[in-house]
């Protein structure tokens, strides 16, 4: 783990003695742990949780499957049962196909192009030198300014008279549509890439500063050019955070309704028609509450193969000596 | 490379960062320094130019940023002071604020009981729990956002109260999906706390009570702040849950630059430079918070690992 990160650092501090002296303390904390443990902490959140996340998803689950509309939504509770036409219709009568293909390879095009860019930028600010302080904070401002307003602002610049048309113009280029049309499908993928990227580049940072000293020493006395021991000697300790990178990456990509949303606004143009934008619009600007529902099930099945790896990948219970890694 | 097969001084022994990074940065550097710089200044670039345009066009005046320019003829903050009028932007920073910030409290608080238990305690379920802290960060809002929908406005009518149209909604809502991140955060940050002092309290007498408040909480003020920040983002940028549960009266800034900005497309003269200036005064409690707290939200992303 980094030790330029305060937390860490005091972690790492602290939980060493605790290492050590983890073995005979073992039985003893034990006898602590099964006597009155206070479970009733776990209530408000575990409330919570199981009313506004746990019973919507089953809800979620019950609405594909019945026939709710705005006609029929004040009394959800009798509406009829109609099995998997709601499915059925989807699949074959609405975008949602075309939604998925546009959903996936825009996320997919995302994670390919932001996890270069993020490890490029976590290697060449490894090395101190005056002025990375500023090089570092430049690098965090895509990921800390609000989607919100990173797509207000491109909105903004790509409009017809806006200033990259202005500025494309001047140079003898005229593209044309930015928010509507063929090209709002790589707008899309293109401001994805601009606010995305940092993300990955803290994750490789992260990678990098758990290196040892002495790897560098033993490729500077092996005398290894320096592609070389960058490609053979230190990605490998990046495998795991650019695992991390791809699988979390994609997933947040796949999710993403307000980049989409403020960008184009509901209903999307047909290029951008993502599968969150699709599903918002079914079901509060169409009133198809149960053909929405159903959808939603699907992009459900659709990220549960990432988180499923992501899932199984993570070490959820490690014990003093580490983080999760 | 020449770098690489200098004769070293013995500074690699050293466990000391700072001695260790000035006499031998040679050693760790991974690309000749011609690269590193074209691709630094590349990505600067990537990321400098659309921010200068922005902050240039939100002191420009409409005008002038409708007619193209980068520079600004004429610098002025007026667009700075007709959006509280035109936009309506100072009533959706209050709701934002009100929202974000009582989700933040809120949810830290939660956070560090439930991540106490998690941590020192086994009990059955306990993995499960665990696991779902993580899996349920990932689900996408889009398929909670009609359930949620549906039961806030059954439960409002079964108890014959309001709760779509208001703030409360939307806290409940931004609450619990923070709880997850917010509690995995803390649980990541309590792992390494020491057991020592909490046993040491533990025989003097005190109760699981006790030791939470005197000694997991006084040690963890890192990680609860992280915690808290976290949720305080997820409340100021949401727009999904936002633009169902919210009214006019109610709408979060997100929402109301949001409305603007979709409002503005077919206008005589679309006012860009108030809106870049719009969109930097709703950025700037999330920039502000950030590089407070940078050192620490660092950490905590990638023990969480989500945004």
């Amino acid at each position: 783990m980094s030790s330029e990160i305060a937390g860490d650092t005091l972690r790492d501090e602290l939980s060493r003695p605790a290492g050590q002296q983890k073995a005979p303390h073992g039985k003893k904390r034990k006898g602590v742990t099964e006597r009155d443990r206070p479970l009733w902490l776990l209530a408000p959140g575990g409330i919570l949780i199981t009313v506004i996340i746990l019973i919507p998803l089953v809800l979620a689950v019950y609405m594909s499957v019945i026939d709710l509309d705005q006609y029929t939504l004040r009394k959800w509770l009798a509406t009829p049962f109609i099995g998997i036409e709601n499915f059925v219709e989807a699949i074959t009568k609405t975008d949602l196909l075309r939604s998925i293909w546009i959903s996936v390879s825009f996320a997919v095009i995302s994670t390919v192009v932001t996890v270069p860019l993020g490890v490029a930028a976590a290697v060449v600010t490894q090395n101190p030198y005056r002025g990375r302080a500023v090089v570092r904070a430049v690098f965090l401002i895509p990921y800390v300014l609000p989607s919100f307003v990173v797509a207000t602002v491109w909105r903004t610049m790509l409009q017809p008279d806006g200033i990259v048309n202005g500025v494309l113009h001047n140079v003898g280029i005229d593209p044309g549509l930015w928010l509507n049309g063929p090209l709002s499908y790589w707008t899309l993928v293109f401001v994805e890439i601009w606010a995305a990227w940092p993300f990955v580049y803290l994750l490789a940072l992260a990678g990098l500063q758990s290196v040892d000293h002495e790897v560098h020493e033993a490729a500077a006395i092996d005398g290894a050019l320096w592609w070389r021991k960058l490609r053979e000697v230190i990605f490998p300790y990046l495998k795991g955070p650019v695992s991390l990178a791809f699988l979390l990456g994609t997933l947040n990509h796949i999710n993403n309704f307000t980049l989409p949303f403020v960008l184009f606004g509901a209903p999307a143009p047909a290029d951008v028609n993502v599968l969150p934008i699709l599903v918002y619009v079914t079901s509060f600007q169409s009133f198809r509450f149960g053909l929405s529902a159903a959808m939603a099930v699907v992009s459900l099945i659709l990220i549960a193969i990432p988180l499923f790896i992501y899932l199984r990948a993570v070490k959820l219970d490690v014990s003093d000596d580490g983080g999760k890694k | 490379m020449s770098t690489l097969t200098r004769p070293r001084t013995p500074a690699g022994r050293t466990t000391n960062k700072a001695a260790r990074n000035g006499r031998s940065a040679q050693v760790t550097r991974l690309m000749p320094t011609w690269l590193i710089a074209v691709l630094t200044t590349l990505l600067c670039i990537l990321v400098l130019v659309p921010i200068a345009y922005i902050f240039l066009a939100s002191l420009n005046t409409d005008t002038g940023v409708a007619s193209g320019e980068f520079w600004p003829s004429q610098f002025s903050l007026d667009s700075y002071s007709k959006i509280w009028g035109s936009v309506g932007l100072g009533k959706g920073i209050i709701n934002s604020l009100v929202v974000a910030g009582s989700v933040a409290v809120v949810s830290a608080v939660i956070a560090v009981g439930t991540a106490y238990v998690l941590v020192r305690f086994t009990f059955v379920g306990r993995l499960t729990v665990l696991r779902g802290l993580l899996g349920l960060q990932s689900i996408p809002g889009t398929l909670m956002l009609l359930p949620v929908f549906v039961l806030f406005a059954s439960i409002g009518a079964w108890l014959g109260i309001t709760i779509i149209g208001t703030l409360w909604g939307l806290f409940i809502a931004y609450l619990t999906f923070a709880l997850p991140f917010s509690t995995w955060v803390m649980v990541t940050y309590l792992r390494g706390l020491p057991r020592e002092l909490e046993e040491a309290a533990r025989i003097d007498g005190a109760s699981n009570l006790g030791i939470l408040f005197r000694i997991i909480v006084p040690l963890s003020w890192p990680g609860i702040v992280v915690s808290g920040i976290f949720a305080f983002l997820l409340g100021w940028n949401d727009v999904l849950f936002a633009s169902i549960f919210t009214k006019p009266d109610t709408a979060t800034a997100a929402i109301v630059l949001q409305v603007f900005s979709a409002s503005q497309e077919g206008g005589a003269i679309p006012v860009y430079s108030q809106m870049m200036a719009a969109a930097l005064v709703c950025a700037a409690p999330v920039v502000i918070l950030y590089f407070i707290f940078q050192r620490y939200l660092v950490g905590g992303l990638t023990a969480g690992g989500v945004k």
